[in-house]
Formats: C-alpha cells, sequence, structure tokens
C-alpha cells in the first residue's frame, strides 16, 4: 500500500511536470502559477504556525512587501528576476524579525492582534505611500522574467515557479527533521520544558517569524511576476485568511500540507465561479470543517490513514547508557534566598548546599515553598532577596536557559512534555539543546546534520534504556502511560548532560513497583557523577536514597542533615504529625 | 476644528469601547473572545435598517428585533464555534469565530448588497453649533447612552444573582459548576450578551457611518485593540482606552488622513502589545511552571 501511494505520487508530480506540454491555455498556466506561490508562502506560514506554534493572520503584509520588491525593483531599477527574488526574501525576512519583537512576548489572541495590526498597517501603507507605490492604482508594467536574454512566458514561468515549490518543500522538510526544527516544535509545545533544556524561546520564535516571512516574500516575488501587476487589493485580511487556510486545511505542521491546501483552495473558487458572490461562505465553512473535522488537515488525515500500513519498531533497540555530566561535578549553594509574591512570603532567608555528586533531598508539608525554591534554582522565578551560586557564578535573576546551559536541568511537578513529539524527539531535543548547527545545514539538509542525527538517535535510545524506558522510542509522547512519561522526562533531563539535576516529585502518581526502580535509577544516576536535589513527598524513597536532607516548613529551613538525624528531628515530627 | 475632531472622536471611542465591553465579558467567563464582534456591530445595522427602512417597522420594534437577532447569534457563535474548543489549549476557537464572521459577512453582502446606504435619523439632519463646532446631535448621543450603557451593565453585574453567577464562573469553572451554576449557559448569556451590545454600537453609529456588509471587520478589530490596549479584564480600564483611542485617531485622521489613522492606530496597538503586553490598565499574570 505504502508503495502504491509512493508511485501514485511521482505520478502525479510527472503529471504536474508536464503541464506546459500537455496545454497551452494561459488561464491553467496562470492558475497553476497561483497555486504555486500559494505553496511558498503556504509553506513558510506553516512554519510559523506549525512548526513554531505562532499563528499570523497578517501574512498578506509579508507577501506584499515580497511583491512590491519584487515589482519596484524590477520597473525603478530595472533588476532582473533572478536577483529580486532572493531581494524579495531578504527584504520580508527582515521585516519579519522586526515584527517577531513586539510578536514574541504575546500568544494567543495577543498575537493574532500583532499580525493583525501588523497586516492592516501594510495594506495602507501601499495606499499611502503613493511616491513608491503608487498607491491605489499599484504597479502595472513589471517585466517578464528573462534568462540571459531569453523572456519566460507562462509556460517557462510555469518551470521557475514549480522549482521553487521543490525548493520550498525540500527546505521545510530538512528543517523539521532536523534539531532547529525540533527545537521550534519544542518551544510551541512547552516553552517552560524547552527552556529547561537550555534552548531560547526568543531565538526559536524569531527565527520562525524571519524564515517564515522569508518564504512569504519569495512567494510574493513570484506572484508580481505571474501577474506583472501588483496593487493594494491583493494583500487584504482576506488574502492573510487564505493563507491560513490553505496551511489549516492542507495539515498544520505537514510539509505536504500547503501543497495539499494551495491545489484545493485555488482551484475551488474558479471551479465555483458561478457562486462567486458565496466565495467567503465558501472559506468560512472550510475553515469550520477543517477545525472540526480535521484537526491535523488532509496531510495529517492521509498520513493517519498510512499509519495504519506501517508498523512501530518495538523498543530496547539502544544499549543502557550512562549520562555524561557536561561540567565537572559542581557544588550548589543557596544563600538567603528570600521570595515573596506579593504580600505572600514562600521563602524566607532559605540556605541550601547540594555537594557535588550527591542526593540531596528537599522535603516539607505542602506549601512550605519547595517547589517555590526549585523554580528560583532554575531561573523560572527571580527571587527576592539571596544568592544562589553553582559552579563558581551567581544564578539568581538569569533566564532558565542560560542556567540549563550552566549544567542544571529539571523535571517537573506535572510531567512537561513535547507532546506530539515522539519519545526519541524528546530525548534529542535535550541531547541538541542549544547546540543546533546552522541554520542555512538544518535547511539544506547537510550531510553532517545527517550524520549527527544518527548520533543523536543512538545516544538517545542508550539513554532512554538507562532510565528504564521499555516503550517504543517512536510512540508520540501524548500517549505514553504515566510511569513511562516520569521515565522519559527524566531522560530528557539528563540527556541536557546536567551537573545537577533537579527533580520535582518524581515520584507523585507512581505505583511502588516504579518508585523502587526511581530510587534505583536515582542512584545510578549519583553513580554517574551527577548531583540530584530530589523534591519528595514519598519518605520511603528519600530516606533511602538521600544522602542529605532539608526540611522546610512555611518557606522556613527547620532541619538539615543525614536522613536518620532528621528523621528524629522534634521540629520535622511537629511541622509533619504536630505532636513535639 | 479640534473641537470637532475630538466630539466626533469620543462618539466613535465610546461605540469600541461598547464593543470591546463584550470581549471583556466573554474573556473573564471563558477566556475566549468573539472574532465576529465586528460583523455583530454590522448585523445590528443592517437588521435595523432592513425593519425600519425597509420593512417601515416603527424604530423601536427595528432595534428591538435586531438585539433579538443578535443575542441569537451570540448564543449561535458560542454553540457551534466556541464551546466545542475550550478545553483546547490552542486557539482553534479564535479561528472559528473568524470564520463565523466571514460567513456572516458574506451572508450579508448577498441578501443586503454591497453599497453602503445611509440610515436616517433626526439627530443627523442639522448639526448644532457649539463653540463653533458643527456636531451632530447624534454625535453627543454615542457618548451618553455608550457610557451610560457599560454603566448600567456594570452596575447591573455587581447587583443581580446573574452578576454574582458570571463572576464565579470568572473566577473557577469547577467551583462554579460544584454550586449548581450552569457553566455553559452562563457562558452562552455572556456571548448572547456581547454581541447585543456589538449591536446597539452598530445601530447607534448607522446614521454617522452609513450601513454595508463590510462596515464590521475594521470596527472589530478596533474595539479588540481596545480591548486589548485597556486591559481585557478591566472594564474601567476599556471605556477609558475606547475614548482615547477614537479621540487619537480622530485627530490622526484630521492631520494625515485616513489611511494614516489605520497605520498610526495600529502601529499604537502593536506598541502597547510590546511594552504593556497585558494593557495600559490591567496587570501582568504571574507566570506558573
Amino acid at each position: 500500500m505504502l508503495r502504491a501511494v509512493r508511485t501514485l505520487a511521482w505520478g502525479l508530480a510527472a503529471l504536474a511536470a508536464a503541464v506546459p506540454l500537455l496545454t497551452a491555455n494561459t488561464y491553467y498556466l496562470f492558475l497553476a502559477g497561483l497555486i504555486g506561490a500559494g505553496v511558498v508562502v503556504g509553506t513558510g506560514l506553516n512554519i510559523l504556525a506549525g512548526n513554531s506554534g505562532q499563528v499570523s493572520l497578517g501574512h498578506a503584509g509579508l507577501y506584499a512587501i515580497g511583491a512590491y520588491t519584487g515589482a519596484i525593483l524590477a520597473t525603478r531599477l530595472g533588476v532582473g528576476f533572478w536577483v529580486s527574488l532572493p531581494a524579495a526574501a531578504v527584504v520580508s525576512g527582515a521585516v519579519g524579525t522586526l515584527l517577531a519583537m513586539p510578536a514574541l512576548r504575546v500568544t494567543g489572541p495577543y498575537l493574532a492582534m500583532v499580525t493583525i495590526a501588523f497586516g492592516i498597517i501594510v495594506e495602507h501603507g501601499l495606499i499611502e505611500w503613493e511616491t513608491l507605490t503608487r498607491g491605489f492604482g499599484g504597479i502595472a508594467d513589471i517585466p517578464k522574467p528573462h534568462l540571459g536574454s531569453l523572456p519566460l512566458a507562462l509556460p517557462q514561468y510555469y518551470y521557475v515557479v514549480g522549482a521553487a515549490v521543490v525548493a520550498s518543500l525540500f527546505l521545510a522538510r530538512n528543517l523539521a527533521r532536523s534539531p532547529w526544527g525540533r527545537a521550534l516544535a519544542a518551544v510551541r509545545e512547552s516553552e517552560v520544558a524547552a527552556e529547561s533544556l537550555g534552548l531560547s524561546p526568543t531565538l526559536a520564535r524569531t527565527t520562525a517569524f524571519a524564515l517564515s516571512a522569508a518564504f512569504a516574500g519569495a512567494g510574493g516575488c513570484l506572484y508580481a511576476y505571474l501577474t506583472q501587476f501588483v496593487s493594494p487589493d491583493s494583500f487584504t485580511f482576506e488574502t492573510s485568511i487564505l493563507f491560513l487556510l490553505i496551511v489549516l486545511f492542507g495539515g498544520l505542521g505537514r510539509v505536504a500540507g500547503p501543497l495539499i491546501g494551495s491545489i484545493v483552495l485555488m482551484v475551488l473558487p474558479e471551479a465555483l465561479q458561478q457562486f462567486s458572490n458565496y466565495r467567503l461562505i465558501l472559506y468560512g465553512l472550510l475553515l469550520l470543517g477543517s477545525i472540526y473535522f480535521l484537526p491535523r488537515g488532509m496531510a495529517g488525515a492521509i498520513e493517519a490513514w498510512l499509519a495504519r500500513f506501517r508498523h512501530l519498531v518495538p523498543g530496547g533497540e539502544g544499549e543502557p547508557a550512562a549520562p555524561t555530566p557536561a561540567v565537572h561535578p559542581e557544588a550548589l549553594e543557596a544563600r538567603g534566598v528570600r521570595m515573596a509574591f506579593g504580600g505572600l512570603q514562600a521563602l524566607a532567608d532559605v540556605n541550601l548546599a547540594v555537594a557535588p555528586r550527591s542526593i540531596h533531598s528537599l522535603i516539607g508539608p505542602n506549601g512550605a515553598g519547595k517547589t517555590t525554591l526549585l523554580n528560583i534554582l532554575s531561573g523560572y522565578y527571580r527571587p527576592t532577596g539571596g544568592v544562589v551560586r553553582f559552579a563558581g557564578r551567581e544564578l539568581q535573576g538569569r533566564p532558565p536557559h542560560r542556567i540549563a546551559r550552566g549544567g542544571i536541568s529539571r523535571t517537573f511537578q506535572t510531567t512537561q512534555l513535547f507532546e506530539e513529539m515522539t519519545v526519541l524527539e524528546n530525548v534529542q531535543v535535550g541531547l541538541a539543546g542549544p547546540r543546533l548547527g546552522g541554520l542555512g545545514s538544518a535547511l539544506l539538509g547537510r550531510r553532517t546534520v545527517a550524520a549527527r542525527e544518527v548520533a543523536l538517535r543512538a545516544e538517545a535510545l542508550g539513554l532512554l534504556a538507562f532510565v528504564g524506558y521499555t516503550g517504543s522510542p517512536h510512540e508520540r509522547a501524548r500517549n505514553l502511560a504515566f510511569g513511562h512519561r516520569r521515565l522519559v522526562e527524566i531522560a530528557r533531563a539528563l540527556a541536557a548532560r546536567p551537573a545537577l539535576l533537579l527533580l520535582d516529585e518524581p515520584s507523585a502518581g507512581l505505583a511502588a513497583a516504579e518508585i523502587e526502580g526511581l530510587g534505583q535509577l536515582i542512584r545510578r544516576v549519583r553513580e554517574a557523577g551527577i548531583a540530584v536535589l530530589l523534591v519528595g513527598h514519598h519518605m520511603e524513597l528519600v530516606m533511602e536514597v538521600s544522602d542529605r536532607v532539608t526540611v522546610l516548613d512555611y518557606g522556613r529551613v527547620i532541619a538539615e542533615g543525614p536522613p536518620g538525624q532528621v528523621q528524629t528531628d522534634p521540629a520535622v515530627l511537629e511541622a509533619y504529625l504536630g505532636i513535639a | 476644528m479640534y473641537l470637532q475632531l475630538i466630539i466626533s472622536g469620543v462618539a466613535l471611542g465610546s461605540m469600541y469601547s461598547l464593543v470591546a465591553l463584550g470581549f471583556n465579558l466573554t474573556y473573564a467567563t471563558s477566556r475566549t473572545v468573539n472574532f465576529s464582534q465586528g460583523q455583530s456591530v454590522m448585523v445590528g445595522a443592517v437588521v435595523a435598517y432592513a425593519a425600519y427602512v425597509q420593512w417601515g417597522w416603527p424604530l423601536p420594534a427595528a432595534v428591538a428585533l435586531s438585539l433579538a437577532a443578535l443575542a441569537a447569534f451570540g448564543i449561535l457563535v458560542e454553540r457551534v464555534a466556541v464551546r466545542p474548543f475550550f478545553r483546547a489549549a490552542s486557539i482553534a476557537w479564535l479561528l472559528s469565530t473568524i470564520a463565523v464572521g466571514i460567513i456572516a459577512e458574506n451572508v450579508a453582502m448577498v441578501t443586503f448588497g454591497k453599497d453602503a446606504r445611509a440610515f436616517p435619523s433626526s439627530l443627523t439632519a442639522h448639526p448644532l453649533m457649539l463653540f463653533g463646532a458643527g456636531v451632530y446631535p447624534q454625535e453627543l448621543l454615542l457618548p451618553v447612552a455608550g457610557l451610560g450603557l457599560m454603566l448600567g451593565v456594570e452596575a447591573a453585574l455587581r447587583r443581580t444573582l446573574f452578576g454574582k453567577t458570571l463572576r464565579a464562573v470568572a473566577f473557577s469553572h469547577e467551583a462554579a459548576a460544584l454550586m449548581g451554576i450552569n457553566v455553559n449557559r452562563t457562558i452562552a448569556a455572556c456571548y448572547g450578551i456581547s454581541s447585543a451590545l456589538a449591536g446597539v454600537a452598530g445601530i447607534l453609529i448607522a446614521p454617522i457611518l452609513n450601513v454595508s456588509a463590510t462596515m464590521g471587520t475594521i470596527i472589530g478589530l478596533k474595539a479588540f485593540a481596545v480591548a486589548i490596549i485597556g486591559g481585557i479584564e478591566s472594564p474601567a480600564g476599556i471605556m477609558t482606552a475606547g475614548i482615547l483611542y477614537g479621540v487619537f485617531e480622530s485627530l490622526v485622521a484630521g492631520a494625515f488622513g485616513t489611511g494614516g489613522r489605520e497605520i498610526l492606530g495600529f502601529g499604537l496597538v502593536i506598541l502597547v502589545l510590546a511594552l504593556r503586553p497585558w494593557g495600559l490598565f490591567g496587570t501582568p499574570a504571574v507566570r506558573r511552571v
């Protein structure tokens, strides 16, 4: 079945390549050109909305900037198509990078507002800046593109657009398979977890915006040379919705999505021309329909159907490989840490020292401030006062991804896996961490990237075996059972090669046998040279594995010492049992 | 000249506030907003025009019909485009409400026609002279009616049982449901009220801006901008921001024309979101890990 589908796909590609030989009808070739420009823009929007999870409702603005760059370069400066195309991508990419700045701090409806506002500003800018854009009337005398001295008429230009489509899909596919693609997806799935692995969400988001805008710009230039005429009418809010619809209907985050989406969305209105007054109703219904019935679009539906013919590789492929700490074993020291949320004093003068290669537990009744302290140590909270020192550097006030790069990684009380990624990919994100390699190499699918992928895979499988994960490494994280989620999260944290691993209540919700395995795992981690700070509720586990224990109550340290000593401390007994 | 611009800015701005208050209501109770609010404004104006001008109904009956239609429209939007997507931590509801909006716009285009039509009102027949500025009485009615309605809604929410229910739902769906409150029905009611408020704005604005199928989109976007600038959870912030935005864009339009108005207006929105994403009058949310 898979082979039949592949043959069909190649057959369709061959047919597409033969279109100008089969028909000289300029209307069909023009429509094909529109589809091609739609695929290029849609592929870019897919990188932004699908891979990095930021929906843009203003892509028509970036498309317009590409189209006008091409048009103005051609009509004012006599610059040819082959220079204009990359120039349009660069100009739009630069504007997209600027747009990323206000967009970075906001999500959901707020991000929608920023992108909508951007689109409207560009649309009106095209009308108002008449000296450059010729206002309402637009720019009409765009010449045909030339190859050498040969003018490219529609049948030849068809192949230019076709090449751009193939190139876009190729770049998008390579990106998705590279550490860069996984970094974008990681930030989309859980920003908090991505930061804990040393990834900068700012960098990931900005990159997605810049790339996406560059594709939109190139698509715009292709469009300008196709129609040989650009005017503000073509770049409205409705155009932005059309692009988004291409991506959503085709399949968000699927490389083939924009291809399917663009073909359907460009052909359908033409096929239903007698109903042209109802175009928006058609768009609206398609949008509703894709959200209701095709959450992963046409491409996702086809993929799910094909998956029935494919079998998941069973687990246990890797040899257990102990994680290697990136830096030398280091001691963590926190002095006088204070944290206030408004009037609530969550931590008051907390001191904590975690020795290298040791297991240190942090216990205390609910609300004692354990997780707050962990969040300070890993950079998610900025303490109101006090000093945190690790590896000779002060950490307080640094962003989480910087702290993670310094050798501290963590897990979360409610596991924060990258749900839509496979188990293997989750660990690979940790392994690559901030070392994403060159963006260009990732896009072009260079051999070095592929070779590194093989190495990362092997290492990830080794880590999964080390933590005792027995499921399939190719299972999506969202399908995992609870115990497996914990193990994968620990493997991912270890993948970042920490010198100190912070575990936030890893035993919560685990069965007795799983807790025993967890205890053994924590010891193995220490043997690998990594210090562990364990926040725990499960006393048996804590007392069994810990070298030292710190007890918090109401934001203060009430006891500190070896497990045996802490267990009999009267202050601890009082806090836990209410007896002195 | 300036006085005239300021008065029409206040008038239009109070309408943005009125529409934006609808965003506040639905956001507070469900963390979602209706991106077809702009089309609600349009539907309000179009239905009132059809009943009043084309069918010759008396104005109060036309207004009543329009508002009833809008309440139903809001509840429908909630049912088909929002409720199925509550649980999904996605923005599916954002896209689906946009979809409903563009469908509504197209339906209006087909039934009402593409042209803009003047909404007759005795309050726009003759301008009044006020300190040397020519002002339509309608422009004076708008802020009075708008602010009055907003204050009325706020007071009602503070005094009535429904208001308490609404605040309970805003605080916690689970806790409200445990107290026997029908959370879904409360949210649906908020959508109904929010669309009706937008409809009032549409009817009030119609004599000034003319009625057309496409009149809603930009008003809806500006109202959402106002909700964000003011802080979407702060009704007082929204009222203030709406008036300020209206005056700002009126003055900008006077100086640079309508194109400059949109460019600077939406530029301001981006600037506010870049510097204070929680709005001028809102408070930032604490990050949860």
